[in-house]
């Protein structure tokens, strides 16, 4: 998880490939390069860090077929797509499908080096929000039943005497485990608490994630 | 050989009486003396009126004893000639017949008649009955019946003769008949009775008849009629002498003139006279009027040079006239016929020869004939117009000397290699179709032309005939074609390369990209002061590799869209597969369809126009990868070059779906096309530019499996070009297999 990014180069002209690695290698980028998307495929790793740069036109396995299998991982560097003169159709594809870049050959290096410096960020970006998710997940899982359903009412919006009522029990049995789901999550108040639910299930704004 | 003719008649003729005048003179003693005279009216009456004058004769000259020989007209000459007689008593015509040929002489000339009618000379009187109205002139006996005497009468028919054709009648023609009626008497009857129109007899005939009571003058008309002076007696000619007494040349001068001496004092009234009816004799005239006479009618003896008229001859040798005249007729209508076809023959081959001139004349090539020394026999109108030289100039002079002397490259060209000369010396017809021949003015133009032996009616070669066309034109046409051609093929080859543009563009995008990427790398590494040399001159090496390489694909392309090299040349097999597949290789990646190479032992150099046949090979790998596109199976391409027999073969084998149930054979033809957006043209050019090799452009396919295009080059050998290249070095080893990864 502390590990250094690489630079994933996946590009079957062997001259344009070990130019990029050269490059990376200038600015003190780790690179690894790869003569094909199958190749890429049987090293890919979903832990390492890093981005991949990845021509479109390819043998075997284009360049989009590489993203589409990659878009099925939960986590996957981000892509940046170099392409070949009149593949602009295919390069805007691939940004649909979310690549975060694209470059056309020949390139210049500083805008190559910037598209790999901000896919990294948005790498490290994407690889940290899954820590904090994973942490939060962690918590969630230490909640007694009770709790969960305590905090299921909470991010509801309800009141504690609601609560109570809706659970049958005493409203001061509600503020406590109230107080103890906070302690659990590692909550300082309500806000923060809303915040770590929203990022844990983005998809509901209300709601109580059932396990 | 009439005239010989005649001379056997008289002689065979004359033989008779002559033999029977010699026993009459046998019984005489004494000398005795003959005297032949004219027995006109009969032997007897001959004797009756002669005796008496031969007695004479005798009674006047002592010791000779005068007889008379009578003798016919026929017997007269053969008797004087064989000398039988010594004198003769004839008349004026036989006189200077016997004069010219017997050289008789006359002695003295009858004073014909008596009592106050003597007179020596006499002529012919030509009459008809008063009564014929219809007859005044003579001219008016045309076509009338006419009797004479005798045909030798010279009263009674010759002078008549002579005198009618004076008047432009001939006796033996204009007469409706002309009858001999023998004695004088018998004529005047005939014409008083009325048995004939009119008739002719001597002068005193008619006077003595009409005193004897046996006509009547006045039932007569005289027609003609001359008056003389001095001689009373009708007549209607001239008068010519009496009768001459002449003698032969061999009878003694003496007795000749004692006779003459006798005759001439002969009285008129003695017995002698009396007997003969006449008044004695006068000294002989002349009988040159005779003579005349006897020339114009060509009586003997001015029979000789033309002995018979016509008519004479058509009378008397009318059978072998007529064969001759018919055989001469015949002859002459042959003659005139053989002229006549002989004539249209020249006339026919006149019009041959002019027909064979306007044929030869009307044509556009130009046409001339040589005989064995070479020298021109004839030219035509189209070989004077295309050369400039004149007929007459080129006719009997050598043709080759005057217009074929240098080749087109200035070389001189010797006559012993002459195909014109050479076709009748072997006797071979040839067609020579890059030759040039030279004008009158110096240039020259480029022809083609056939030579061909001329043989005469044995077979014998006698020359050679040229038959040449100047391909000037047409020279210009093909190259215009051929520069049209170029012009298409390179149009084509760079359409070809603009739908290519972009696979091309990213054939060059690669190496760039690598450069670039490197060069900046580099100058970050020193500017990091991170970089050692050894590092740096990896990457500059990378570097100068790869701009190597785009240099390379430039090198392909520009050769490609060159425009043209047109002539065929030796090329490395492996030159045109690198160029092609140089070309094709971003295509080819984008499809997913890896290509291969692979040149056999012996096929690396083929006789090819280089750009041409690059195009082939790109339509069909091309053509190739497209049908791979789709498809789920290995894709594969595989160049091939192998060697057959004098032959390269080349293939393009893919691995594709095969060309389907469709008719292979419609490929080759223009805009048949399977893919939905071709023209269809690709095929049709590379099999223009196939057949345009001498090769053919043939498929292979199965279905499911793969197609292979096919075809062949001519193979050249690797001494032809000195320079291997690395291709060629490569493909020594049999069958090397160079995958080519795109």
């Amino acid at each position: 998880m502390s590990q250094d990014p690489t630079v994933f180069i996946v590009d079957d002209d062997d001259e344009v490939r070990e130019a990029i690695a050269l490059l990376m290698d200038s600015v003190g980028l780790a690179a690894e390069t790869f003569d094909s998307a199958w190749a890429f495929l049987n090293c890919f790793d979903a832990d390492r860090p890093g981005c991949l740069v990845l021509d479109v036109r390819m043998r075997h396995m284009s360049g989009l077929e590489l993203q589409e299998r990659l878009s099925e991982e939960p986590l996957h560097p981000p892509i940046i797509i170099i392409t070949g003169h009149g593949d602009v159709p295919m390069a805007v594809r691939a940004v649909k499908n979310g690549a975060v870049d694209f470059i056309e050959k020949p390139f210049n290096d500083q805008a190559l080096l910037d598209a790999v410096h901000r896919a990294l960020e948005v790498d490290a970006e994407q690889r940290g929000h899954a820590l904090e998710v994973a942490q939060i997940q962690d918590r969630v899982e230490r909640l007694t039943k009770r709790e969960r359903e305590v905090l299921e009412q909470i991010l509801a919006g309800k009141r504690n005497k609601v609560i109570a009522a809706d659970l049958g029990i005493s409203q001061s049995t509600v503020e406590a485990h109230r107080a103890k789901v906070m302690e659990k999550l590692e909550a300082r108040s309500l806000s923060e608490l809303m915040r770590m639910m929203l990022l844990l299930y983005p998809d509901r704004t209300k709601g109580t994630p059932e396990g | 050989m009439p005239a010989a003719f005649l001379l056997i008649v008289l002689l065979v003729v004359g033989a008779l009486p002559a033999a029977a005048v010699a026993p009459a003179s046998e019984p005489s003693a004494e000398h005795q003396v003959l005297i032949g005279v004219l027995s006109h009216r009969g032997d007897a009456r001959s004797r009756r009126t002669w005796q008496s004058t031969a007695d004479y004769l005798t009674a006047q000259i002592p010791g000779y004893r005068f007889d008379i020989a009578p003798l016919d007209f026929a017997a007269v000459e053969p008797a004087v000639a064989a000398g039988n007689v010594d004198f003769v008593l004839v008349n004026p015509a036989i006189y200077v017949m016997l004069e010219v040929k017997h050289g008789v002489s006359r002695i003295a000339t009858l004073r014909n008649g008596t009592n106050g009618h003597a007179r020596n000379l006499f002529g012919g009187v030509i009459f008809t009955r008063a009564d014929r109205d219809d007859i005044n002139r003579l001219e008016d006996l045309a076509h009338k019946r006419f009797m004479a005497v005798d045909p030798t009468s010279l009263g009674g028919f010759e002078m008549a003769n002579a005198e009618l054709r004076k008047h432009g009648l001939d006796p033996n023609k204009d007469f409706k008949q002309l009858l001999f009626g023998g004695i004088h008497d018998m004529v005047v009857l005939a014409v008083r009775d009325g048995e004939v129109d009119a008739g002719t007899v001597r002068t005193d005939v008619l006077e003595h008849m009409a005193n004897a009571g046996t006509i009547d003058l006045a039932e007569l008309k005289v027609l003609g009629a001359r008056e003389t002076p001095g001689f009373p007696p009708l007549h209607s000619t001239p008068l010519y002498p009496e009768w001459p007494f002449s003698k032969l040349p061999g009878t003694p001068t003496d007795l000749a003139q004692a006779v003459a001496v006798a005759l001439l004092q002969m009285p008129a009234n003695s017995a002698a006279a009396q007997a003969g009816e006449y008044s004695g004799w006068t000294v002989p005239l002349d009988y040159q009027p005779v003579d005349q006479l006897l020339r114009e009618l060509r009586r003997p003896p001015y029979d000789q040079e033309a002995p018979f008229t016509l008519a004479d001859a058509l009378t008397k040798y009318w059978l072998a006239v007529l064969i001759g005249t018919l055989a001469l007729v015949t002859m002459a209508l042959l003659t005139s016929r053989v002229m006549q076809l002989n004539q249209r023959l020249s006339r026919a081959n006149t019009r041959l020869e002019r027909r064979h001139q306007l044929i030869l004349d009307s044509v556009a090539e130009g046409i001339y004939g040589v005989d064995l020394k070479g020298c021109a026999t004839f030219v035509n109108k189209a070989m004077e117009r295309m050369t400039g030289w004149r007929a007459e100039e080129l006719i009997g002079n050598e043709t080759h000397e005057i217009m074929h002397h240098t080749r087109a490259d200035g070389e001189p060209h010797p006559r012993e290699d002459c195909p014109v000369y050479t076709t009748f010396r072997d006797d071979h017809s040839r067609f020579v179709e890059d030759d040039v021949f030279w004008r009158r003015n110096g240039s020259s133009f480029p022809v083609e032309y056939s030579a061909t032996p001329i043989r005469d009616e044995q077979g014998q070669t006698i020359g050679t005939v040229v038959v040449f066309r100047d391909i000037t034109e047409r020279r210009e046409a093909a190259e215009r074609f051929r520069r049209q051609e170029a012009e298409q093929a390179h149009f084509t080859r760079l359409s070809t390369l603009g739908e290519m543009a972009s696979g091309i563009a990213h054939e060059l995008n690669q190496p760039l990209t690598a450069i670039t990427t490197n060069a900046r790398a580099c100058v970050r590494m020193i500017a990091a002061g991170r970089a050692d040399t050894n590092t740096c001159r990896e990457v500059m090496t990378k570097i100068a590799e790869q701009a190597e390489r785009a240099g390379e694909v430039i090198r392909h392309i520009r050769r490609f869209v060159r425009k043209e090299e047109p002539e065929m040349a030796p090329v490395a097999v492996a030159d045109m597969f690198e160029t092609v597949l140089v070309l094709m290789r971003e295509d080819a990646r984008r499809a997913g369809v890896a290509l291969h190479r692979q040149i056999g032992f012996g096929a690396d150099r083929v006789m090819a126009q280089r750009t041409q046949i690059e195009q082939v090979l790109l339509n069909l790998l091309r053509n190739a990868v497209e049908a791979m596109v789709d498809q789920p199976r290995e894709r594969r391409v595989l160049l091939l070059a192998r060697r057959s027999g004098e032959l390269v073969e080349i293939r393009v084998v893919d691995t594709g779906p095969g060309l389907g149930t469709g008719s292979p054979e419609h490929l080759f033809e223009p805009f048949v096309t399977t893919k939905p957006q071709g023209l269809g043209v690709g095929l049709s050019i590379s099999h223009g530019i196939v057949e345009a090799h001498g090769g053919r452009l043939r498929v292979d396919s199965t279905p499911g499996i793969g197609a292979t295009f096919f075809f062949t080059l001519p193979h050249v050998d690797k001494g032809h070009e000195a320079t291997l290249d690395a291709a060629s070095l490569q493909s020594l080893d049999n069958a090397s297999t160079t995958g080519e990864q795109a």
